[in-house]
């Protein structure tokens, strides 16, 4: 009588370890995410040349229709970096500009961003921003083409 | 052509790499040598009494070969059946695979993914400080349902 082989029966240790592995995953994740903050920028060209509204931008489209007097929006590029908290993520901007974004240290739920955004050795803008997780805010203004560069800057 | 390079000659017709016009020249030699012609008699018959003994041989050994290729395959067709029978644990082993990689799919969409679309949960935002060292800076909060605007402006162009 052939005997099983006894390599290719999983135990029920094994089992157990393979149920619980998607648990355990969902344990490992948030704590690591914790410790980093995810910067999510997005570079918007606002014209008044057409009048369409790319559907990239999800909701926030809307908004920006009723923030700003210009007919089109298109999403020209977008950039996301998992950054540790001091540790410094660079973003190209179109027009050789870039952006530079620092995650500080923050309390609970919100996240602290250190932003600069320069052109070349020119300084454009330097703030420190307080936002809860999974907020945004806008910076714009720098002439693109024949309109503006809107920068849909967001942290998780 | 003396005795000896016939032998040689009468060697590589067996094997059939003696050239045509060799073989001629060798057609001659024989009709006036009995030697070399009983030679060429004796070793051109050893081929088809070789292959006459190997088919015996063969038939012989048939009925042992049959047997043996016939456990062979039996043996083969065991093992496929065996692969064929999944194990009780392999069969739903890919459970938790599938899970675990549904759950690393709904984690990860919208944070490693650039083509989700924006969806802020939230439009609170402090700034602490602001600063520009070419341009003016105008900060723009229309309440909370509205993004906060951070507008540079330069050489009042926009």
């Amino acid at each position: 009588m052939p005997r099983p082989d006894p390599r290719g029966r999983a135990g029920a240790p094994e089992l157990l370890f393979l149920l619980l592995l998607p648990l355990l995953l969902l344990a490992a994740v948030p704590s690591e995410a914790a410790d980093t903050v995810t910067v999510d920028v997005g570079a918007v060209y606002a014209s008044n040349e057409g009048t369409s509204i790319d559907p990239a931008l999800g909701m926030i489209r809307g908004k920006l229709h009723s923030m700003f007097n210009y007919t089109s929006y298109r999403m020209l590029d977008r950039k996301r970096r998992s950054l540790s908290v001091g540790e410094t993520g660079e973003f190209e901007l179109p027009d050789r500009r870039s952006m530079r974004a620092t995650p500080l240290p923050a309390r609970g739920d919100k996240v602290r961003l250190s932003i600069r955004i320069s052109e070349g050795s020119r300084n454009l803008l330097t703030t420190t921003l307080g936002l809860r997780r999974g907020g945004m805010v806008l910076v714009g203004g720098p002439p693109h083409q024949a309109g503006v560069l809107i920068l849909i800057i967001s942290a998780e | 052509m003396d005795c000896g390079t016939a032998v040689g000659k009468i060697l590589a017709k067996a094997d059939g790499l003696l050239p045509r016009q060799e073989e001629a020249e060798l057609a001659g030699h024989l009709a006036g040598c009995p030697a070399c012609a009983a030679e060429d008699a004796a070793i051109t018959g050893t081929g088809p009494a070789l292959r006459a003994l190997t088919g015996i041989r063969a038939m012989e050994k048939a009925p042992a070969l049959d047997a043996m290729w016939t456990r062979v395959r039996a043996g083969i067709e065991e093992k496929r059946e065996t692969r064929r029978r999944p194990l009780w644990a392999a069969r739903w082993v890919w459970i938790p695979a599938v899970m675990t990689i549904a759950l690393l799919a709904l984690l990860f969409y919208p944070s490693r993914t650039d083509r989700s679309p924006f969806h802020p949960s939230s439009f609170d935002v402090a700034v602490e400080d602001v600063e520009s060292d070419t341009a003016t800076v105008a900060l723009v909060d229309k309440g909370e349902d509205l993004p906060t605007v951070i507008w540079i402006i330069e050489d009042a162009k926009t």
